[in-house]
């Protein structure tokens, strides 16, 4: 008989933001030491993932039970990845996210990539979050930068093919889906992945998996991109001037809408971003605050996580 | 500014941060597109944060919920889907489970004669995605609705933990509710089946020749006295089996018998035939049943075959190292030899009882070994001869090609490494994904090598520890994990350094920045490793002879993957 392992540690999934951002289904079994797991739209079933990305921001709040809790984001070529780390994560993830975020504040420009185990929420208006809580944290060189996009692609273009296969032969079970030439890791995700996404669109991860290979080989040119061009509060037409003296509340919602619409990338857009891209275009931090507030009294926005900010649809 | 590309993105920046520098900000886009691979429409927003001065907004005081308490009230019928998930003191379960299997038998339970029932269980009946986990269990009041192969829910089960084995206790009190009527073969007495066809567990019916025939004594655990048995092994055109009779028998190596009523139970990974008082073995007349001598050789194994626990095994092997050790037991020197041994199919220990003939000048050694036992250690086979006439120096090896025993590591996948059972002499290839924080140096125990927690050994109490170096790492393949220890030598090659170095670069950093350092490394890279795994009821874990870093290639690679799935 095979021995039993149960208490086996769960793999580290090779995943790109935009796919695991995207990510609304969960699993977590009965047992209270059972795994939990977030299943993506291509039926990766992550309870731990390998990340990596260009560190954009790392942040400390204070939580309710006085903790301090540090948040931060990845970027990678397909968009961000959330992650917090707080004092009942493993000591050496928060030194390294310390250390990080001091170099980030002095200005240094870095990579970096983490083993994570993937969480994820619903609030209370039912809309889902996943995040990443870092267990092992390191700064990484361009080079292995680009070995864990080629990896990473090459991942999710398994899980494509595998997506693709799956659909025809979901319903008649994991036999048939073997059968399909689907490799035995991804079928029980698949299986969940299927009906609950049923039909939710697969192929933005294709253009995100192009993205990355062209970085990985050294392709720049090939990725860059227009900026959103931002409807930017008094363009062009009255000459590029800073905006008006009093500027109206009316202007300012509008202003925000705008902003949260623009800059949203799924999970919301967070306070500090807004109130900065508010000032940048004349309006000072105190209307901004007041302008969040009005726009969420007035049912516009929602506030689904603390600090981050979304659109009504 | 000369010309470069990012004009409107300059714009946006310009526009969000007033006091910057065109040129500036034209050197951060190209500093993060050369250097980090960023392009200008990913880079924009970490080039504004770090233009902008902060200008820390005001912090608002509400903050997320707090953390979900977890209260657990004390049930009156806790409901489990999994054997796992129930403790050693568990009362009053209730659980969905197939029944494996299921054997009356009298015992005497407080000077009472009574009946009980046992057998084995299997939870998650109905999930064929997961693995089930099995369980004996014992019915102290034989209910009818159990029976092999029915799917029942029991309602008001027990759990009973001895010796760190958990089982489930089916109670007078307990409930029985049938779901699925036994569907699995019920083996009809006296119709004989294929010896390669038989259960893991249960009654059966074999006709079979006898290939060796043995008396042993099982002494009692408890120390009250010992058991007379014999031990032997059978075999028919399928395979063979072992066997275990508590009853004397009155037969012969090669007779043909037929033997009804015989129980089978897996002893360690190896299935065996038990024979008790209701077992009837009778001569059997078959002038076509193939002879002793042709199921002998039928029945010989290979070094990849043997499991945990099996008994009269018969194999060719070559004998590369041997050397003889002593030891004192009850104050009397005694002598073990032991050593390593080859064949095509792998590598594993062999250790004997008696001197063989065997000089170490003349290795290696071919020998054909009969009768031969098999243990394992952490699921790593380890051939024991008892007697030195179970042994026979051949000539020369059998096989053509000739085992270099240096180099005689067999490359295997990584994910069939981590499914399967322990071996010696393999080297794979998988990611680093973990590299654990307590590597570094640590103190054994010097009585027992157990690494001391605080100048503390679990067995030996506080002592005085021997430093050594150990890494922890985990590494995958496509779906699985495998723990990998380098000791002290392989850590130092990989490390690239000696003791003195290493105890001086730990004492430089501190342990916790110095396994920091090893992260930034090795965290997320490709690795082949050479070594041996050994596996238990609860983990594998991979002794690694040597681990290397690869390099990898990122453009490579994603020209690669391009080819692979033909994306262009």
């Amino acid at each position: 008989m095979e021995p039993s392992r149960n208490i086996r540690r769960q793999p580290a999934w090779h995943v790109f933001a935009s796919e695991f951002g995207e990510a609304t289904l969960n699993e977590k079994g009965p047992g209270e030491y059972d795994p939990s797991f977030v299943i993506t739209r291509l039926g990766a079933k992550i309870n731990r993932c390998l990340v990596a990305g260009l560190l954009e921001r790392v942040e400390a709040r204070e939580t309710s039970s006085g903790q301090t809790m540090y948040q931060g984001q990845l970027r990678d070529p397909s968009g961000l990845m959330y992650f917090s780390v707080g004092d009942y994560d493993p000591e050496s993830a928060r030194e390294s996210i310390l250390g990080l975020s001091r170099a980030l504040e002095e200005g240094e420009t870095m990579h970096v990539m983490m083993i994570a185990k993937a969480r994820w929420y619903q609030t209370d208006e039912g809309a889902i979050y996943t995040s990443l809580r870092p267990e092992e944290v390191v700064r990484i060189d361009p080079s292995r930068y680009s070995a864990w996009l080629a990896r990473t692609a090459n991942a999710t273009l398994a899980r494509l093919d595998a997506h693709e296969r799956a659909q025809p032969v979901v319903s008649e079970g994991p036999a048939a889906m073997a059968e399909a030439g689907i490799p035995s890791h991804l079928v029980p995700g698949l299986s969940l992945a299927l009906p609950h996404y049923d039909g939710a669109s697969v192929e933005q991860y294709r253009l995100h998996v192009l993205q990355a290979l062209d970085i990985a080989e050294g392709r720049m040119d090939a990725v860059r991109s227009e900026p959103a061009k931002l409807p930017l509060h008094g363009s062009n037409e009255d000459g590029g001037s800073a905006p008006a003296e009093g500027a109206g509340t009316e202007d300012a919602n509008d202003v925000m809408k705008q902003l949260i619409a623009t800059l949203d990338q799924g999970q919301g857009v967070d306070y500090e971003t807004l109130i900065r891209n508010m000032g940048a275009r004349g309006f000072d931090a105190g209307l901004a605050d007041t302008t969040l507030d009005a726009l969420f009294d007035e049912g516009s926005i929602l506030e689904p996580n603390f600090g981050w900010y979304r659109l009504v649809e | 500014m000369s010309d470069h590309p990012y004009g409107d993105h300059v714009a946006l920046v310009l526009e969000s941060c007033p006091d910057a520098s065109e040129e500036d900000v034209v050197k951060a886009f190209r500093q993060y597109e050369e250097e980090f691979f960023i392009p200008p429409q990913d880079a924009m927003h970490s080039i504004i944060r770090k233009l902008q001065v902060s200008a820390s907004p005001p912090a608002t005081g509400k903050a997320a919920g707090a953390g979900s308490g977890s209260t657990r009230a004390a049930k009156p019928m806790r409901k489990v889907e999994r054997l796992e998930e129930l403790k050693g003191d568990d009362q009053n379960v209730e659980i969905t489970v197939q029944l494996v299997s299921h054997n009356v038998r009298e015992q005497t339970v407080r000077g009472e004669q009574r009946t009980i029932a046992f057998g084995l269980l299997e939870d998650q009946p109905y999930d064929s995605s997961t693995p089930s986990t099995r369980w004996e269990y014992k019915d102290w009041a034989p209910k009818s609705e159990l029976r092999a192969g029915s799917i029942v829910r029991l309602e008001g089960a027990s759990v009973n933990e001895y010796q760190g084995r958990r089982s489930i206790n089916v109670n007078k009190s307990t409930r029985v509710v049938v779901l699925e009527e036994g569907t699995a073969p019920v083996v009809v007495p006296g119709e004989p089946m294929n010896i390669a066809d038989l259960p893991k567990e249960g009654n059966v019916c074999v006709v079979a020749r006898i290939l060796g025939l043995r008396p042993d004594v099982i002494h009692r655990r408890d120390g009250t006295g010992s058991i007379d048995v014999v031990r032997g092994r059978v075999a028919d055109d399928s395979g063979s089996i072992g066997f275990l009779s508590w009853e004397p028998l009155d037969l012969e190596v090669g007779q043909l018998v037929k033997i009804d009523g015989a129980n089978v139970r897996t002893f360690r990974d190896t299935p065996e035939l038990n024979f008790g008082r209701t077992t009837t073995i009778e001569a059997y007349h078959d002038a076509a049943f193939a002879s002793a001598e042709d199921l002998e050789a039928a029945s010989a194994q290979t070094i990849a075959d043997l499991r945990d626990g099996a008994r009269d095994v018969r194999c060719v092997v070559e004998i590369h190292e041997w050397q003889r050790r002593t030891f004192t037991r009850d104050g009397e020197e005694r002598h073990l030899w032991s050593g390593q041994v080859a064949d095509p199919s792998g590598r594993c220990r062999m250790s004997a009882w008696e001197e063989l003939p065997i000089a170490e000048g003349d290795l290696p050694v071919t020998v054909r070994l009969t009768g031969v036992r098999v243990r394992a250690w952490q699921g790593v086979p380890d051939i024991t001869v008892d007697n030195a006439d179970q042994i026979e120096v051949l000539d020369g090896p059998p096989w053509e090609e000739s085992i270099d025993f240096a180099t005689h590591s067999v490359e295997v996948d990584f994910d069939e490494l981590a499914e399967g059972g322990g071996r010696v002499g393999v080297s794979t290839k998988g990611l680093i994904v973990s590299i654990r924080d307590d590597s570094g140096l640590i103190q054994r125990c010097p009585e027992c090598r157990r690494v001391l927690r605080d100048g503390v050994c679990q067995d030996h109490g506080a002592q005085d520890g021997q430093e050594d170096v150990r890494l922890r790492l985990v590494m995958q393949g496509e779906a699985s994990t495998i723990s990998v220890f380098l000791g002290r030598d392989a850590a130092l090659a990989l490390l690239d350094t000696d003791l003195e170095g290493l105890r001086a670069a730990i004492a430089e950093h501190g342990a916790m920045a110095w396994v920091q350092s090893l992260r930034a490394r090795y965290l997320g890279r490709s690795a082949t490793l050479r070594g041996r795994l050994l596996v238990d009821d609860r983990s594998s874990m991979f002794m690694a002879d040597a681990l290397e870093a690869i390099d990898e290639d990122g453009a490579m690679m994603a020209t690669e993957a391009r080819a692979h799935w033909e994306v262009a």
